[in-house]
């Protein structure tokens, strides 16, 4: 019987802790997006060769790469999966 | 009997998702644990990042579930509750949750990639190409057919419009509590409740009256206002919010189906051809997807799928109880929607003055309810009767009627400013043949404000001319259009990388694709033309978005048996 | 500290005044440092003497330098390269570092060397009470003038869209609380993140740069001559330099010739039209019958001394 109701109440626990986890990712999904894509676009704007544009110091850039490792790493995805972002975006911001 | 039905509904689902669902995993798909999912293997705590599965679950949920599921089964009780309740259960769990799961596990067996990239894959690249234009018409069509469901709510309870507007005042100021001021999030939810409570309450204190077409003004201004403000201000909070309607709305729906213990009053089944499009007889088959359309099969779902799903899953056993499971809870919100029709619908149709009997119902009902309580609020004033007729009487059915107005709205609202904002990058992604061709027509039509105006346009337009019974449709047609493609996809990918022989999978896809074509080209010369001759702009706009629907849908098939015929080397 | 720099179109004088200029206050007991940026390079020949990229001692209080703009940006980009060649390091295994030297290719970057050598004046530079540059042609004169402000508004635009990228990470975090997804390495505090904190770094020099060339310490002075063609090209020297916000203070109508005083009202009139700050100076052909030919006035420094 104890164990019964300790079962119970683990899985109340459980249940609890997966709504207020769900409720959370909700809440920062469409921010999270946004986040990667301004990070991202930061990189393109810091590259200027590969936006087409000198940017005004390439030492800048040449000092930031080591320390841009994740955004770049976006950059390449990105590049990558451009042309296939609809769903993503579709399932982020949702329409139906 | 209510309760029986769904009861019954929730049994059968249950044993379809052990006996189909299942076979399907472990036979046709054979997934297995040993694969590592693609949120493992290109793990970048980016986009790929494997969530727990309850939480996947409640993501894909939401994501998938809208105010349609509820709006088609309340047009579809013209048939009577037996053949829309077997819709909404057989095809649900053999085509509809079959074609959900198939998207999810061919993308995650691509490495996450969208079913449109699985389709330029396996069949041929133009296939790809064809989906977006589809999408686009649906884009179009999604925004006629819920810009009209949201002013009939708006019209039909004049306290819905005040509530909505104070629930934006409410999801701004949350928007500033959680994402400026970076307020405590458990606090600022408690916040947002306690608003979203009180817009319900002052919606009932200042109701706005105004006719339709004001509101489907109104709608446009807001759809081009509201996809042009950046997401946090508005669109996230508002969609957090909209959880709770969610929530409150299925709960108190189930407490009140199960525990209402009341007879059906609307007759079983009707007769083959009631009045259901445009005021003509509509025969159950091949009719019956482009009533009923979510809460049975959505395309949209392969694309959400297909698009954030398969990135996040975690590993590939979870992919049944996502895909093939959330699909079927759909379904299960579908039955409590045809249970509180039948039951309560009859009774409060007369309520209302209607001459409706149980044996003119075939040819009464529909126009009927569009006179009464046109779209979704044959729903919203069921269901609060419904519930009103249990113990939970308590609660004053003015205020479960608002609630579930507001649910509906919300999420029917919700859907015309991000459908708008998907229909920008949509355009610009099928103009794109144009560039090169002629510069200025591509720079024309790719401009932010002209690829947001024209859907929002066209769509509200629709609106505003069309009947709702024509709109509704067309809606559907476009939806199960991508559903009968991804499915098509799904089957190509089960019988050439699989190496399945794939029947449990092909004859449904074909099932589908003929009943959907049928279904098209029977809409288009009959429907349309007798539309065409009571207000010829719209019908000539929605046949020849029809028509040129129809003509990719051939192109894809013929593409489809060419490929299969070849071998693919995996 | 303190600094002139004297621009205009090429061959109206500019290295002539300048060297007069710096001449006549190192005459006075200052010490002052006269650079040439101008890739024609006249300051030597003016001395007579062999001028280098250091400056030299020329005389009690006077001193000179020659920056050659080729040179010096082949420097820059050789520190540029030196930059690469320190993050990745590892490639010296491989012998494949030489490629950096692909660099020193990269076309445009005689502005950037240009500027860099001016801060280096500039911060060296403590120890002379006067610095007078003579300036390339007014093309790149006006890049190099531009250079900082648009690199500092490049640079803050940056700086915006970082913080609000760690802002929505902080947003996000927040929100997350403890939930894990395997990014939580990812910085969101502005004292942690090393991007953010060279973004600062480098906005604070060019803007120290700006000021510097913006700032009450500089004069900036134009030369031209009497004729229509140097008046275009000043008009618009002095309303770009406008623009980006550096007034010129200080005028010299130089090679001007008393037969031609009515042409050079004129000019003068169209030149410093709603422009009231511009002090104006004639230098030259004065006076026929008393001093015959161009002549220097024996004090150019006065005004500037007594105003700035």
């Amino acid at each position: 019987m104890k164990g019964i109701i300790r079962k119970i109440y683990r899985s109340v626990i459980f249940f609890i802790s997966s709504l207020d986890q769900a409720h959370r990712m909700k809440a920062a999904e469409v921010t999270e997006y946004e986040l990667r894509e301004l990070e991202n676009l930061f990189v393109l704007l810091l590259m200027g060769s590969f936006t087409g544009i000198p940017s005004p110091s390439s030492l800048v850039s040449a000092e930031l790469i080591p320390h841009l490792g994740r955004e770049i790493q976006l950059l390449n995805k990105r590049a990558e999966e451009a042309f296939d972002a609809f769903n993503e975006i579709a399932g982020t911001i949702g329409i139906d | 009997m209510t309760t029986l039905i769904v009861i019954l509904g929730a049994l059968i689902y249950i044993g379809l998702y052990l006996k189909y669902g299942k076979s399907l995993e472990k036979n046709v798909v054979k997934a297995t644990n040993q694969n590592d999912a693609p949120s493992k293997t290109y793990y970048d705590g980016v986009d790929y990042v494997p969530s727990k599965a309850p939480v996947l679950f409640g993501h894909h949920f939401a994501s998938i579930a809208g105010a349609a599921p509820i709006i088609g089964p309340v047009l579809a009780m013209a048939w009577g509750w037996v053949p829309a309740l077997l819709w909404i259960w057989f095809g649900n769990a053999l085509i509809g949750a079959v074609h959900d799961y198939l998207s999810v596990m061919a993308s995650v067996r691509y490495d996450g990639k969208s079913i449109q990239f699985v389709a330029s894959d396996l069949i041929t690249k133009r296939s790809g190409k064809l989906f977006y234009w589809i999408v686009f018409f649906l884009l179009i069509l999604v925004i006629a057919a819920f810009a009209a469901v949201c002013a009939g709510m708006f019209v039909g309870n004049p306290a819905i419009p005040t509530s909505y507007i104070l629930k934006i005042c409410a999801a701004l100021i949350l928007g500033v509590l959680i994402y400026r001021v970076n307020m405590n999030f458990t606090l600022a939810t408690v916040i947002g409740i306690v608003m979203l409570v009180l817009a319900l309450w002052g919606g009932a204190m200042m109701p706005i009256t105004a006719s339709r077409k004001t509101w489907l003004a109104v709608f446009f201004f807001y759809i081009i206002i509201a996809s042009a403000v950046p997401v946090n201000v508005l669109l996230q909070p508002r969609d957090y919010l909209n959880s709770f309607l969610l929530y409150a709305g299925l709960i108190l729906g189930a407490l009140g189906a199960i525990f209402s213990f009341k007879g059906f009053t609307a007759p079983a089944f009707t007769t083959f051809s009631p009045i259901v499009m445009g005021g003509n007889p509509t025969p159950f088959w091949p009719a019956i997807p482009l009533v009923i359309a979510c809460g049975s099969l959505s395309g949209f779902h392969s694309l959400v799928g297909s698009g954030t799903t398969s990135k996040q899953l975690a590993k590939e056993s979870d992919a049944l109880p996502i895909g093939y499971g959330a699909m079927l809870t759909e379904g299960f919100l579908s039955t409590i929607v045809v249970v509180s029709v039948a039951g309560f619908g009859f009774g409060i149709m007369k309520d209302a003055g209607m001459t409706i009997s149980a044996a003119g119902w075939g040819t009464e009902y529909t126009p009927a309810m569009m006179k009464s309580f046109p779209s979704a609020a044959m729903f919203t004033e069921s269901y609060a009767v419904m519930v009103a007729s249990t113990w939970l009487k308590f609660i004053p059915t003015s205020a479960v009627k608002l609630l579930a107005g507001m649910w509906v709205s919300s999420f029917a609202m919700t859907t015309l400013d991000t459908t708008n904002r998907l229909g920008r990058y949509c355009f610009a992604e099928i103009m794109l043949p144009l560039k090169g061709k002629s510069e200025s027509a591509y720079k024309f039509f790719t401009n932010k404000w002209i690829a947001s105006l024209v859907p929002a346009l066209i769509g509200v337009w629709l609106a505003w001319s069309g009947s709702f019974t024509i709109v509704w449709p067309s809606f559907g047609s476009a939806n199960q259009l991508i559903a009968s493609m991804a499915l098509l996809t799904g089957a190509s990918w089960v019988t050439k990388k699989l190496g399945a022989k794939g029947t449990a999978v092909m004859i449904p896809a074909y099932a589908l694709w003929v009943t959907v074509t049928a279904a098209i080209i029977w809409f288009s010369a009959v429907i349309l033309p007798a539309s065409i001759q009571k207000n010829p702009s719209t019908g000539i706009t929605l046949l020849v978005i029809e028509v040129v629907m129809l003509l990719m849908n051939v192109i894809f098939i013929i593409d489809f048996i060419k490929s299969g015929k070849k071998e693919v080397k995996s | 500290m303190k600094s002139l720099f004297f621009t205009g179109k090429g061959g109206v004088g500019k290295s002539t005044l300048s060297s007069a200029f710096g001449y006549q206050l190192s005459q006075k007991g200052y010490k002052v440092l006269i650079v040439s940026l101008d890739p024609a390079h006249n300051l030597g020949d003016i001395f007579n003497t062999r001028l280098k990229n250091r400056e030299i001692k020329f005389a009690e209080n006077l001193f000179l330098a020659e920056v050659d703009l080729s040179k010096a940006s082949k420097k820059y980009l050789k520190e540029n390269t030196k930059v690469f060649e320190e993050v990745y390091g590892y490639l010296k295994v491989l012998n494949l570092d030489r490629y950096f030297n692909v660099l020193k290719y990269t076309p445009g970057m005689e502005e950037n060397a240009a500027l860099i050598e001016i801060e280096r004046i500039f911060t060296e530079g403590i120890k002379y009470d006067f610095i007078v540059f003579d300036t390339p042609p007014t093309g790149i004169t006006l890049r190099i003038m531009a250079l900082p402000t648009i690199t500092v508004n490049w640079l803050e635009q940056l700086i915006g869209i970082r913080k609000q990228i760690l802002e929505k990470r902080y947003t996000i975090r927040h929100i997350r609380d403890g939930i894990s997804t395997g990014d939580e390495k990812l910085v969101y505090n502005e004292l942690d993140d090393t991007v953010i904190k060279k973004l600062y770094l480098m906005h604070e020099k060019y803007k120290k740069l700006d000021s510097m060339i913006k700032g009450e310490n500089n004069t900036v002075s134009v030369v031209f001559n009497p004729d229509f063609l140097s008046l275009r090209e000043s008009e618009r020297l002095i309303s770009s330099l406008d623009e980006l916000g550096i007034p010129v203070r200080l005028a010299f109508n130089n090679k001007y010739d008393s037969c031609l005083s009515e042409d050079a009202d004129k000019i003068e009139k169209q030149l410093f039209a709603g422009r009231s700050g511009i002090k104006n100076q004639r230098i030259g052909f004065a006076d026929h019958k008393n001093s015959p030919g161009y002549s220097i006035p024996a004090d150019l420094t006065e005004y500037y001394l007594q105003e700035y």
